[in-house]
């Protein structure tokens, strides 16, 4: 056999790649690029002088900055791997606040939704249908939607969505937030101060962290024993969730509230009831170690509060809900941070108060939470018709009795 | 697209040194595809090699300031790539001898079919002959230079390559011999 055969052998084996490999490499690299530039900016900018002049020249080393960004961008989407990304941002459009359907009869884009109301947490199929698993406090999602992992008192069970339990384990202390790991061997979830890990069947049940603060855990959604979480004195943590051991950390919001990890394992969200900010997270699996990017404050408008955010599944796109006062009464705005936008684009603005937003499985949708209208919107992110429904209150009350509104937890899985 | 000649490409690493973003693109978009098959046939794992083509570009951006603009970015590049491919596989065969039994919560793919006997004897060899076979036949580097990209002697990387080379000819001739019988 000649070395030419070995060669192209070589050259043209189809060999398998991973989905959309490329383009998420490229934007990790676009990342490391941004922050060693951010950096290379901040050398300089501690350099010059604090003269009249230094000031001066900080806006043209920040339009610089902002031109070589726009560049990398530029450049990122004008690629075979870009095209993606561009795509997705050329098709974000807004949305008018719609006419509402009468009642619940589907789920805009399919999946499941997992809903706590007063009365415990309800799976919603695709069809509309509903089902109540029973007087639990707090519920989430297994991967795949196989079970949900649900919480009562210091009881933590795993119930199948049709409200059968699988097994349960009491806990020293009240559970709060159960989070099931992506590759469905852990659970993570808080009893008192503490962070605790239990296996996928109920085993082997152990202490990860004695301190924490009261925000739910992220689990690395690449699948592997990547777990953030959120310190008793405000550090944000990634611990491999076997050994406790920190893979990466650092400062975070004052008075968090939120933590995500999304965006295909690339981005850490944050978020108070004042600030909201996005973290770029280099993971390498070949060494399990993770790195922290720099965090990028997100801008939200002057004067408004954050009700709710959330990272969207594959992209470093931000969904945002805030409120503020404008012409003399409450106003709430649903704001899209699309990847690398400066600036957030307003998708929909309504008179009174929206709730919680989440995405759905394939980024193609926001759920939007209305309470002030008993309304649930599900606003398009790319082209479609925005969909509204009412009386969700009365979907989920047992009885038909007057009931509060509910809270969306979850929305399963990709089809 | 082609990067005509290693001035384009001396070009582009200049231009990501002083701050291009587009350049910075432009490398990675000439040179990803090449990095992570050559780090797929040294380990043979789809997110591993993901991960270390991924590496190999942050140690690139890392470390874009230190690079000597009047070497070519390429065999650095791939220097990189495969050094980190023999670590991982390494450790790799390191822990399959520890643990007995693959990992809990990285399970490697199924074995994937990816091309005759040749791809499947290239898949046996130690990764230290897969990786100069890779860096000798795909990247088509001279046994000098992949001696100075490995730190070994010239003489070992021609016996690997050697030794490599017959068990893929061994391999080939018994894919021909069973395609004539057919």
């Amino acid at each position: 056999m000649s070395n030419d055969r070995i060669g192209r052998a070589l050259r043209d084996a189809a060999i398998p790649e991973p989905p959309d490999a490329e383009e998420r490499g490229g934007r990790i690299i676009a990342a490391a690029f941004e922050e060693r530039q951010s950096g290379r900016s901040e050398v300089r900018g501690a350099m010059t002088p604090s003269t009249s002049e230094g000031r001066r020249r900080r806006p043209a080393a920040r339009l610089a900055l902002g031109l070589s960004l726009a560049t990398l961008l530029a450049a990122l989407l004008l690629s075979p791997a870009g095209a993606a990304v561009r795509d997705w941002v050329g098709e974000v459009v807004e949305s008018p606040a719609p006419k509402p359907e009468p009642e619940l009869a589907r789920i805009p884009g399919g999946g499941r939704l997992l809903v706590q109301s007063a009365a415990g947490p309800w799976v919603v199929q695709p069809d509309g249908s509903r089902r109540l698993l029973g007087d639990y406090e707090e519920a989430s999602w297994s991967p795949h939607g196989l079970f949900v992992a649900a919480a009562k008192g210091r009881t933590l069970s795993a119930v199948e969505p049709g409200g059968t339990p699988h097994w349960s384990l009491t806990s020293g202390a009240r559970v709060r937030t159960p989070r099931w790991a992506p590759a469905g061997e852990r659970i993570a979830y808080r009893s008192a101060e503490e962070l605790r890990i239990v296996a996928g069947d109920g085993t082997d049940d152990r202490l990860l962290a004695r301190s924490t603060a009261p925000v739910a855990p992220a689990w690395s959604p690449r699948g592997d024993p990547g777990l953030a979480y959120v310190t008793g004195d405000g550090r944000l943590r990634v611990v491999y969730s076997e050994t406790g051991e920190e893979l990466a950390g650092g400062p975070t919001l004052p008075h968090i509230s939120r933590l995500e990890w999304g965006a295909g394992g690339t981005a850490i969200l944050e978020a108070s009831p004042r600030d909201l900010r996005l973290r770029g997270i280099w993971v390498r699996k070949i060494a399990l170690i993770r790195k922290l990017g720099e965090a990028r404050t997100l801008p939200l408008p002057a004067g408004s509060s954050l009700v709710g955010a959330a990272l969207a599944p594959k992209k470093q796109a931000v969904a945002a809900v805030v409120t503020h006062w404008r012409d003399h009464g409450t106003h709430s705005e649903v704001l899209l941070f699309a990847p690398g936008a400066e600036k957030p684009r307003s998708l929909l603005t309504v008179p009174g108060s929206l709730g919680e937003v989440a995405w759905s499985p394939d980024g193609r949708r926001l759920l939007v939470a209305w309470p002030g209208a008993d309304q649930w919107l599900f606003l398009p992110v790319g082209r479609g018709k925005a969909r509204a429904v009412a009386d969700i209150s009365h979907a989920f009350s047992p009885g038909g009795d007057a009931a509060s509104f509910p809270r969306v937890e979850g929305w399963c899985c990709r089809p | 697209m082609q990067v005509e000649d290693a001035a384009d490409e001396r070009r582009l690493v200049r231009e990501a040194q002083d701050g291009s973003g587009a350049a910075m693109a432009r490398l990675y978009s000439l040179h990803w595809r090449g990095a992570y098959r050559a780090a797929y046939l040294v380990v043979h794992d789809a997110a591993a090699a993901e991960d270390i083509a991924q590496d190999a570009f942050l140690a690139a951006v890392d470390a874009l300031d230190r690079f000597d603009r009047r070497r070519p970015f390429r065999p650095w590049l791939h220097r990189i790539v495969v050094n980190r491919a023999l670590d991982w596989a390494r450790r790799e065969a390191l822990r399959r001898r520890v643990d007995g039994a693959e990992s809990v919560f990285e399970p490697l793919p199924p074995p994937e079919e990816i091309g005759g006997e040749l791809m499947a004897a290239l898949k046996e060899l130690p990764a230290e002959q897969r990786a100069v076979v890779v860096l000798r036949h795909l990247l088509e580097y001279t046994p000098g230079e992949i001696a100075r990209m490995l730190a070994l002697p010239r003489g070992t990387v021609n016996s690997r390559l050697r030794r490599g080379l017959d068990r893929l000819r061994e391999a080939a001739e018994a894919e021909s011999f069973a395609e004539e019988k057919r």
